[in-house]
């Protein structure tokens, strides 16, 4: 089992040298192996999402290293490592082109990591293919492939992103809150399409959420997160007996940290 | 392709009154002007084109267009009096293209406010048009046009079939281009720039990409337009943008769809029917100078429109509800 990601000492300062300044990430090191499905959890500010912005290329670090699969990519844009990471945003509608058809986002989605090219965008072949994955998702879109995805609904948009993030296999799957924006019945399918498509295509997964009972339920390590720091990295047999209330205490006792510090601020 | 018969019938009344429009046209206009202002259509349609794909599109407003509509007029202009009209519609598209990868680049790689980018070329291409030409104006009475190369092929309607030929030329690459992959980037680039840069396409190459296009079109519709009125002027781009925001604006009431083909076809559309309605309004004896003033109404109207139908729907649900209390 080779290491897919690993993070170096990542630092990440905002606001440097001013009386805001807030170190969203400060010397985090973490290995990530390969076919790991990790949940990372955390109150606000406790740096999840900077690490998973920092991870994306959307963020650059203030220093350290993050290597993906043995190459360096601290330097690499955005667009560049999205070659090899696959991400879901909590926003739905941030995922898909909303004037573009079905067919038309997934094969944009599908030549994803290769030289775009003047060859007509969408193959014949390609397309029963899209209609196959489709219909795994079981929302009946296989057949509005023509509909523009501006007309879907939240939760559709965002099994379709989903499908785009994965369709061509990524080496790290990144999940930032992505049911976080969807009603309780909606979010419950898409996470089980999620944990569905990441068991069968074994795509190593991080996954933020606020969801505690999710955070124990997928995957098979937890990180907790606050202010920026590893708090505790729950594994294994510790993990198999957590219960979502001893994990609830963990998680407020963090959150309270950062509330008490705002207080004396 | 297939043909949707849905579509097709919702296109129906569309046809209807641009048929009506163009027979209450007829009666107003000799036939003469009729055929002049359809081959003014057509060479304002690559304008329409252009400005589609960077207003549409990428759903930025360039405003270098001015600027690179007299480029392709001043190059083409200079070029044909030396003997080349053909090279200089060919330099006019890829000067357009060299113009447009400028305020693309000062857009994405140097954060210049898109507005602000174009403007700055804008300003920059009234200097290079005057040095290109020499002159703020140059007839082109005596040099050889593609339009007196091609007289003795296509004899009485040459002109309009030189227009439609080059239109139809660039329609069909536009439309074939816009299916491909990465055809397909550019179109997602404007739409969502987050999914685009998560799924590994370069933002920034795409609309540098966006803008040479647009104004390689809008460049190629001036060097058309100087040679098909036989004349260089450096001042005739002034007001293009919104000419071709008109032209756009117009053809969407007939094609209303969001996909390409209707798009595509709104901009020819819009071009053509914008220059029977200035035809048609000279014909009825308004001055040629208020040209402008039109197009500028056409296009605040059209942009305020969903606002005033909402600001009257209210007043009147208002007054409903005051109505009823009363009573």
């Amino acid at each position: 089992m080779g290491r897919v990601l690993e993070i170096e000492n990542a630092n990440v300062v905002f606001n440097a040298k001013t009386v805001n300044e807030k170190r969203a990430l400060k010397d985090f090191s973490y290995k990530i192996e390969d076919g790991d499905f990790i949940t990372v959890i955390g109150s606000n500010g406790a740096g999840k999402s900077t690490l998973m912005n920092a991870v994306s290329g959307s963020l650059a670090l203030d220093s350290g290293r993050i290597i993906l699969d043995g190459k360096d990519i601290t330097h690499f844009k955005e667009h560049k490592r999205a070659r090899f990471i696959g991400r879901l945003f909590q926003d739905p509608l941030k995922g898909t082109a909303p004037n573009m058809t079905i067919e038309e986002n997934l094969g944009l989605a599908y030549s994803r990591g290769k030289k775009r090219t003047l060859n007509i965008g969408i193959s014949k072949k390609d397309l029963s293919m899209f209609r196959e994955r489709l219909e795994l998702l079981g929302l009946g879109l296989e057949d509005r492939m023509k509909t523009p995805i501006g007309l879907l609904s939240g939760g559709q948009r965002q099994a379709l992103t989903l499908l785009m993030a994965t369709i061509v296999t990524p080496k790290l799957l990144l999940l930032d809150e992505h049911t976080a924006a969807l009603d309780p019945v909606t979010a419950k399918k898409v996470m089980e399409i999620t944990d569905e498509i990441v068991k069968n295509d074994k795509i190593t997964t991080l996954m933020i959420t606020h969801n505690i009972a999710s955070a124990l339920a997928f995957g098979n390590k937890t990180l907790v997160l606050s202010q920026g720091e590893l708090l505790m990295d729950i594994t294994g047999e510790e993990r198999k007996n957590m219960t979502v209330e001893s994990l609830m205490q963990l998680y407020s006792r963090t959150a309270s940290d950062s509330l008490s510090d705002k207080m004396v601020l | 392709m297939k043909i949707n018969k849905k579509k097709l019938i919702s296109w129906i009344p569309r046809i209807v009154v641009l048929v009506a429009m163009l027979v209450l046209i007829n009666t107003q206009l000799y036939q003469s002007q009729i055929i002049d202002t359809l081959e003014y259509g057509f060479v304002f349609a690559l304008l329409a084109l252009g400005i589609f794909i960077s207003y549409r599109i990428l759903d930025i407003p360039d405003l270098s267009v001015d600027g690179t509509f007299a480029l392709g007029v001043s190059v083409s202009a200079i070029v044909a009096s030396n003997g080349h009209p053909i090279l200089g519609m060919l330099l006019g598209l890829v000067s357009g293209a060299l113009a447009g990868c400028v305020t693309g680049v000062l857009i994405t790689k140097f954060k210049v406010q898109p507005i602000l980018g174009g403007i700055i070329t804008m300003t920059a291409l009234y200097s290079i048009n005057l040095a290109i030409l020499g002159a703020p104006n140059l007839s082109l009475w005596k040099s050889p046009t593609i339009f007196k190369l091609t007289e003795s092929i296509f004899g009485e309607y040459n002109q309009l079939i030189m227009t439609f030929i080059v239109l139809a030329v660039v329609f069909l690459l536009m439309f074939w281009f816009l299916k491909t992959q990465i055809g397909m980037s550019l179109r997602a680039t404007g739409d969502n720039e987050f999914m685009v840069r998560a799924s590994s396409i370069n933002s920034d190459t795409m609309k540098i990409l966006g803008f040479a296009i647009a104004n390689a079109l809008v460049s190629l519709s001036g060097a058309m337009y100087a040679q098909y009125t036989q004349t260089g002027d450096t001042n005739s781009g002034t007001g293009m943008l919104v000419v071709g925001l008109a032209s756009i604006i117009i053809g969407e009431i007939f094609f209303s769809q969001h996909t390409i083909l209707s798009g595509l076809l709104a901009a020819v559309f819009g071009a053509v029917a914008y220059r029977y309605i200035l035809s048609f309004a000279m014909s009825l004896g308004i001055d040629t100078m208020y040209t402008k003033l039109l197009s500028a109404i056409i296009v605040a109207i059209a942009i305020a429109l969903p606002v005033i139908k909402k600001g009257v729907l209210n007043a009147f649900s208002r007054i409903k509800e005051r109505g009823g209390k009363s009573a």
